[in-house]
Formats: C-alpha cells, sequence, structure tokens
C-alpha cells in the first residue's frame, strides 16, 4: 500500500515535467526533443571512419604545437595588428549602420527582413563577393564584417532598448524632442548592456577577422592557414598561441579607454586602398551575378539553367542534418564542460587549466579543427561534427561558467555533482539551452564552411560556383541558404521561451 | 579633422605606388616554395624590364583570376583551366609563354600501397573503384579538370558514382600528404609536383605511389592583361614575354620546375576550353 502510494504521488510529479506548462517542463522536452531528433538522424549521417596511419602526422602537429617557433612566420606582428585593425574597424563601421537601424528596427519590417538577410549570410561569403569587385583589399575586409554586423547590432540594440525602464520618459515634460528623450533618458539606461553586448561582438569580430585570412587577406589566419595545411606545425603552433593570447588577454589590451588609439593607429595599416573600378563594379552587380536566361527574358532558358544548379536536395539535407547534429553535440559538449572552468568546483590549478582549455577550444578556428578530425578519422561528416560541437560546446560553457559564477549559494554546503545537479544546473540551464539556440543559427552557417572534407553542404556548392567563377549561381545558393538560415532562426526563436530572453543578455555579457 | 586627415595621408600613399608592375600565381604548392620561387622570379623581370616588379601571394586559384580581372595584377602563372577562365573575363589578355612542359603535360593517379593497387601503364585499374580518392583543387588542369575527363573516359560514370567518396585537397602538396596517410585511397596531382617531391625524398614511396599517368594536354602559361602598354610604357608587353622567354638561369628555372619557356598562344588552350566546357566548370 505504501509501495502503491509512493508510485502514485511520483508519477504526476514525472508526467508533469514532460507535458506540463512551467518552464522547467517546456526546458525539458525541448531538450530531450532535441536530443532524441538527433537519435533519429544519425543513421542517415556518413560517420565512416576511414583511415590508415594518422598518427605520425598528429604526432608532429602536436610537437609543433608545444615546441612552438614564432620567428618562422616573416611579418607575425604585422598579420597580428592587422587582424585587431579589421576587428576594430569593422565593428566600429558596424555599429555606424546598425545603431540608427536599430532605432527602426521594431517600426520597420523592410528594416527586420534586411537585418535578417544580411546576418543570414557568413562573413567568409561576404568576403567572397566582395572579394570580385574590391579585390584583396580592406575594403573586402571591413565590408565582410561590418554588413552582417550591422543587422545584428541593429537586432540586439533594438532589443536592448525595448527593455529599458520607461518611467523616466513618462516625467519629461511635454514636447521634449524625440533626440533629447533618447539622449537623456534611454541611451543612459541601456548604456551598460549595450557596451557589454559590444565587448562580446568583438572578440567574434577577432575570430572572424581571423577567418579572413583563409579567403586571403593578409591576417593571422593566412599564415595559420598555409602553415598548417603545409605542415610547417612550429609556425602553425606559435601563431596559433599569439591568437590564444590574444583572446585571452583581451580585457587588458581592448580596454575601452584604449579603443580611440586602436582605432587611429590601426587606420594607416589598412591601406593601400584598391582603385575601384567602376564599370567593372557595374557589370558585376548588373550583369554577373543575374541568370543570363533571365536578364534576356527567356523563360525556357531559365528552367534549363536551374536543372544546371548542383543537387540541392542532398545539399539542404547535409547542412540540416550537420546543424542539427552540431547543436545537440555542442549541448552535450557544454554540460560536461563547463564546470571545469567554474569557482564552484575544482582549485586555481584545475580551474586554470579548464579556462585555458575553453578559450583554446572556443578561438581554434572550426575549420582547423575539422582538419585535425579529418586526419584522424578520415573523411565523412564525423569531423565536421566534432569540430561544430567542441567548438560551440567549449564556447556556450564558457559563459555558462561565468554565469554559474556570478550566482550566490541558495543551499550551502553542497559539493561536488550535488551542487552541480540540484543547484547550479537548474539555475543556469534557460541560460545554456536560450544561448545553445541562439547558436544553432550560428552552427548552421559555419556548416558552410566545411566543404573541404568533401561533405557537399550548400557552403560546399557556394564555394564551388565561386572557383567555376559562376556568380550567378553562387548567388542562387546564397540566397537559399540565407533563407534556410532565416527559417532555422525563426523556429529556434520559436522553441526559445521568452522568459528566458533577458537571461542571454546576461549571459551574453560573460 | 584629424580622421580625415590620416585618411587623405593613407589615400596618397597608396596612389603613389600604383605604377608597380605585380604579378601573381595560382597556389598550386607550398607556399614557402612559391614565395622562394616567385620573389626570385619578381627580381628577376625587374632586371630585365626595368618596371618595378613584385609578386603578390594569394590563397586560392579563384582569388589569382579574380586579382587578374581587377588589375590588381597585371601579369599571373595560370594553371590551363584558370588562364581560360582569365582570357574570358579580360578580354584583350593574352597567353605570352608556357614552360617547355606545359605543351605536353599529364597528370599522375597515386595510390596509397596499403590498398594493394598495382600501377598499371595501359588505363587506369579496375581497382580503384569504390576507393575514396581526392582532386586537388576545384578549379586545377592537371588536379581536377584532366582526371575528371580521364575517369568519365575509362568508366563512363561522374567521379562520385566511381568512388565511396571525393574529396578536393586544394593543392598537390596536400593531395600527395593525403594519401600518403591514407587519408584517401587515391589522389591526382601534377605530374611535375611529384617528381620534384620524390627527387628531394619529401615523399615516401613506400607509403603513395603511381599507378597510372594520363595521356599529356596543354596546361600551365604566363597570361599578361592587354592594357598594360598603355599604363607601362609602350612594347611593356614585348619585353616581358621576351624576358621571360630568355630565361636560362637553372636556379630559376628550376624552383617552377621547368627546362624553359617557350611561345605560347590563346589557341594552344582550346582543347582545355573544350574540356572545361564538357565537364560544366565552364561556360
Amino acid at each position: 500500500m505504501r509501495f502503491i502510494r509512493r508510485y502514485n504521488s511520483a508519477t504526476p510529479r514525472l508526467i508533469d515535467s514532460i507535458v506540463g506548462t512551467n518552464i522547467g517542463a517546456r526546458l525539458m522536452r525541448v531538450s530531450l526533443g532535441l536530443i532524441v531528433l538527433t537519435l533519429i538522424a544519425l543513421p542517415f549521417a556518413d560517420l565512416a571512419i576511414t583511415t590508415r596511419d594518422p598518427w605520425s602526422e598528429l604526432g608532429r602537429m602536436f610537437v609543433g604545437f608545444i615546441t612552438p617557433n614564432i620567428l618562422a612566420t616573416e611579418s607575425p606582428l604585422h598579420a597580428v595588428l592587422l587582424t585587431v585593425a579589421f576587428a576594430f574597424w569593422g565593428v566600429a563601421l558596424g555599429i555606424l549602420l546598425g545603431f540608427p537601424l536599430a532605432l527602426l528596427f521594431m517600426r520597420s519590417r523592410l528594416v527586420r527582413v534586411g537585418c535578417a538577410f544580411v546576418r543570414a549570410i557568413h562573413e567568409l561569403f561576404w568576403a567572397l563577393l566582395f572579394l570580385q569587385v574590391f579585390g584583396l583589399s580592406a575594403i573586402t575586409a571591413l565590408a565582410a564584417i561590418a554588413l552582417p554586423y550591422a543587422g545584428i547590432f541593429a537586432k540586439v540594440y533594438a532589443e536592448i532598448l525595448l527593455q529599458i525602464d520607461t518611467a523616466p520618459q513618462q516625467t519629461l515634460p511635454q514636447g521634449v524632442d524625440r533626440l533629447s528623450r533618447f539622449l537623456y533618458t534611454e541611451l543612459p539606461l541601456a548604456w551598460a548592456r549595450l557596451a557589454s553586448y559590444t565587448r562580446y561582438r568583438f572578440e567574434c569580430a577577432l575570430r572572424a577577422s581571423v577567418l579572413l585570412g583563409f579567403v586571403g587577406l593578409p591576417t593571422l589566419g593566412f599564415h595559420l592557414e598555409s602553415a598548417f595545411r603545409q605542415g610547417r606545425y612550429h609556425e602553425a603552433g606559435a601563431l596559433l598561441w599569439a591568437f590564444y593570447l590574444l583572446i585571452a588577454l583581451l580585457p587588458f589590451w581592448a580596454h575601452r579607454r584604449l579603443v580611440p588609439l586602436w582605432l587611429l593607429g590601426t587606420l594607416f595599416l589598412l591601406g593601400p586602398w584598391p582603385t575601384v573600378d567602376g564599370e567593372l563594379l557595374w557589370r558585376f552587380l548588373s550583369v554577373d551575378i543575374w541568370p543570363q536566361p533571365l536578364l534576356a527574358g527567356d523563360f525556357k532558358g531559365l528552367a534549363l539553367w536551374f536543372t544546371q544548379l548542383p543537387d540541392l536536395l542532398p545539399a539542404i539535407g547535409n547542412t540540416l542534418l550537420l546543424g542539427l547534429m552540431s547543436t545537440a553535440g555542442s549541448l552535450v559538449v557544454c554540460l560536461l564542460l563547463w564546470p571545469l572552468a567554474s569557482r564552484h568546483f575544482g582549485q586555481r590549478a584545475t580551474r586554470w587549466l579548464g579556462t585555458g582549455a575553453l578559450i583554446g577550444l572556443r578561438s581554434t578556428p572550426e575549420l582547423l579543427l575539422a582538419f585535425i578530425f579529418l586526419l584522424l578519422v578520415g573523411p565523412s561528416l564525423l569531423p565536421a561534427w566534432l569540430a561544430l560541437s567542441l567548438h560551440n560546446g567549449a564556447l556556450i560553457a564558457f559563459l555558462a561558467a561565468r554565469h554559474a559564477d556570478q550566482l550566490k549559494f541558495g543551499m550551502p554546503g553542497l559539493k561536488g555533482v550535488n551542487l552541480y545537479a540540484y543547484e547550479l544546473m537548474p539555475r543556469i540551464y534557460p541560460g545554456i539551452l536560450a544561448l545553445l539556440f541562439y547558436r544553432a543559427e550560428v552552427i548552421i552557417r559555419e556548416t558552410a564552411l566545411l566543404g573541404m572534407l568533401g561533405v557537399a553542404t550548400l557552403g560546399f556548392h557556394i564555394d564551388s560556383s565561386f572557383a567555376y567563377l559562376m556568380f550567378d549561381q553562387a548567388v542562387a545558393l546564397l540566397l537559399i541558404t540565407a533563407l534556410l538560415n532565416i527559417g532555422v532562426d525563426a523556429l529556434s526563436r520559436r522553441l526559445r521561451p521568452d522568459a528566458l530572453a533577458p537571461t542571454i543578455e546576461r549571459t551574453c555579457e560573460g | 579633422m584629424r580622421w580625415l586627415f590620416a585618411l587623405a595621408l593613407t589615400v596618397a600613399s597608396s596612389t603613389a605606388l600604383a605604377d608597380t608592375f605585380r604579378f601573381t600565381a595560382i597556389p598550386d604548392e607550398d607556399e614557402a616554395r612559391l614565395v622562394e620561387r616567385f620573389d626570385k622570379v619578381a627580381d628577376y623581370l625587374s632586371e630585365q624590364t626595368g618596371l618595378d616588379v613584385e609578386y603578390i601571394p594569394v590563397k586560392s586559384y579563384a582569388a589569382a583570376v579574380s586579382a587578374f580581372r581587377n588589375n590588381q595584377v597585371q601579369l599571373a602563372w595560370f594553371g590551363g583551366l584558370t588562364g581560360v577562365q582569365a582570357r574570358q573575363l579580360v578580354p584583350g589578355s593574352e597567353a605570352i609563354a608556357q614552360g617547355k612542359e606545359d605543351a605536353a603535360f599529364k597528370t599522375y593517379f597515386i595510390a596509397n600501397t596499403a590498398t594493394g593497387i598495382e600501377p598499371n601503364e595501359d588505363a587506369l585499374p579496375e581497382a580503384i573503384k569504390d576507393k575514396s580518392f581526392t582532386f586537388g583543387a576545384k578549379t586545377s588542369t592537371s588536379g581536377r579538370l584532366m582526371p575528371e575527363y580521364y575517369l568519365r573516359e575509362r568508366f563512363d560514370e561522374a567521379p562520385e558514382s566511381i568512388f565511396s567518396r571525393v574529396g578536393f585537397s586544394d593543392d598537390h602538396t596536400r593531395t600527395m600528404a593525403l594519401v600518403q596517410a591514407g587519408t584517401y585511397d587515391i589522389g591526382a596531382l601534377n605530374y611535375t609536383v611529384w617528381e620534384a617531391a620524390v627527387k628531394d625524398g619529401r615523399v615516401d614511396t613506400d607509403k603513395v605511389q603511381v599507378i597510372w599517368s594520363t595521356p599529356t594536354y596543354p596546361d600551365y602559361q604566363w597570361t599578361i592583361r592587354g592594357d598594360v602598354d598603355q599604363r607601362y610604357g609602350e612594347d611593356t608587353k614585348a619585353k616581358v614575354q621576351k624576358a621571360l622567354l630568355g630565361m636560362t638561369d637553372p636556379d630559376l628555372l628550376e624552383s617552377f620546375p621547368r627546362d624553359g619557356f617557350i611561345k605560347a598562344s590563346n589557341d594552344d588552350y582550346s582543347p582545355i576550353e573544350k574540356v572545361g566546357k564538357e565537364l560544366g566548370l565552364l561556360r
């Protein structure tokens, strides 16, 4: 009898937590749904391990990493400074464009759609587009960062401004103009959060700036990619360490008081500016990026043009599959790793190592991680999956640890697993999940970069179209990618409980 | 105000440099080797033509073509297919010289020895079916275009159906490394890169070997923009061509590696254009 009663009393709670309407139940459903969906999709993914002798190469990689040679790169300082310059100026221009748009964001559907579109295309693809008209120049780099960032700033700034307290506005006398109202009652309240989000974005811009090296702009990534690709691992090791240090020491060298100095000082690095050939630019915009049959008004030809596009369905399928698997993978990685960097666990030494490892994982470009796994397990979806999960998982873990560190204990005396499971997890999990869904869109964009693994994602075909100089095809595929991203973003926003929105902002500040 | 001043300075300093004659090359090999090779070539061309010549390294085949199109470089060492692409985009540009070897270039198919595939002189071995395979860069003539052409000719199927997996390594040296590591079973690459690597001991021939060589086709060439005479003075094109054809220093030539340079014309590359169109890599 007693047994049955206990059984009865437990059942409703279990059911409650799955079908209930409280936030815990929603989080549980969403998390379980994600894991189950991934498990169902897994058999469709190509995860074969095919490799023969990776150890000698991996051994050399490891030796290079622990014995870096900083003198091997010809001008490492110039590469580092240029990386920083692109990040500073890219973010500055992004704010310049994005801030005014943020003020219109909630009122204009056109602005919202435009911002969603520019956000949905990866910086590297913007760079490939701008490369065609501005060549390998600072204009290409700055535009590739500033344009998508303007879209991101417009959206996030608008959301932050929406959440501020409106009480001070009510106290203003009538007839105060819009600008004064904004400057005196809105901006001061939002300032701290705007600034901290901008700081977080700057770190993202640094990573983007490194990535731009992969298409040929002479940032750290340029030398890193060549050294790595050609097996000069001592040099690659040194460049990686340089980048880790740059990220780890960010609070010191990128202090807000130093920002004007950096902006002014790095301006001279950006030249020489290319002479833009107006005729070329016009031809690119008016002819190159449009399907020829469309320009000729030949609709039969247009149908033929569509049939010449690469196989879209497998590409979209692979992109979504990899995105889904990597989102679930990131969640698992994050749950395992975040305690490593939190003050609630371990000692000073382990925390220091844990934080270092997380910085390493989130700062190492996904492409490099993927290449290491490519050597280890051979070409398939597997290296891409591992790379994206580790990179994004570590990024969320780092922010989750910062969030946990701000919490004060409700239940004193808890330690270890109990502290993790009963005190901290319930309080930070909503934030983790919100961040994860926010990252899902980023993950989808990143899947596009991993075409080099022989995985036919949309990004693989975009890269091919640029290589074959079929810009009309590239632009069409970019549009499809953008639509896919916007769809994923809308879905993940729907799954992300609204009540969690403020938590994301706070966690992002970490 | 300070900002405007700084901006003006930067703009002014960049226009002063505008009359340097620049060239690039498709990044088909180790960058260290390319930089070494082309810095020497830049010095040689400066000496011979009296122009201020500079080498601009690029990251991908497509970037080399777009730099040529944007007039950021006036001369380029292109592969067969990239040269055709570039001359389509820049009317008036001309192929002016090719290596002696380039009139009859070849692709080697290589295999990891653990696959047990034996070399065959007559045709691609049947045993390569269902193995994994890597091309070089997507628009490489010897690493993509011609190997795909001969694969289709031999098996009458697309590479994706012949092999279990098809990758793109992006350069010939990496193709060699990936097949040697067993990441891919089979690869196709530029024969001069393979032979230079064997000579220098940079490849372990116990682990990877050549299994078939394609028939010959035209490949690499120097292509120059049509408007150089207007910009750099009369006879610039002729002077550059003469300097290239007159290159005899074995040290310079060995870095390509070529025996010397001979005249070339746009028409020499019509077979490449034809195959490119057939495979849908060109329009």
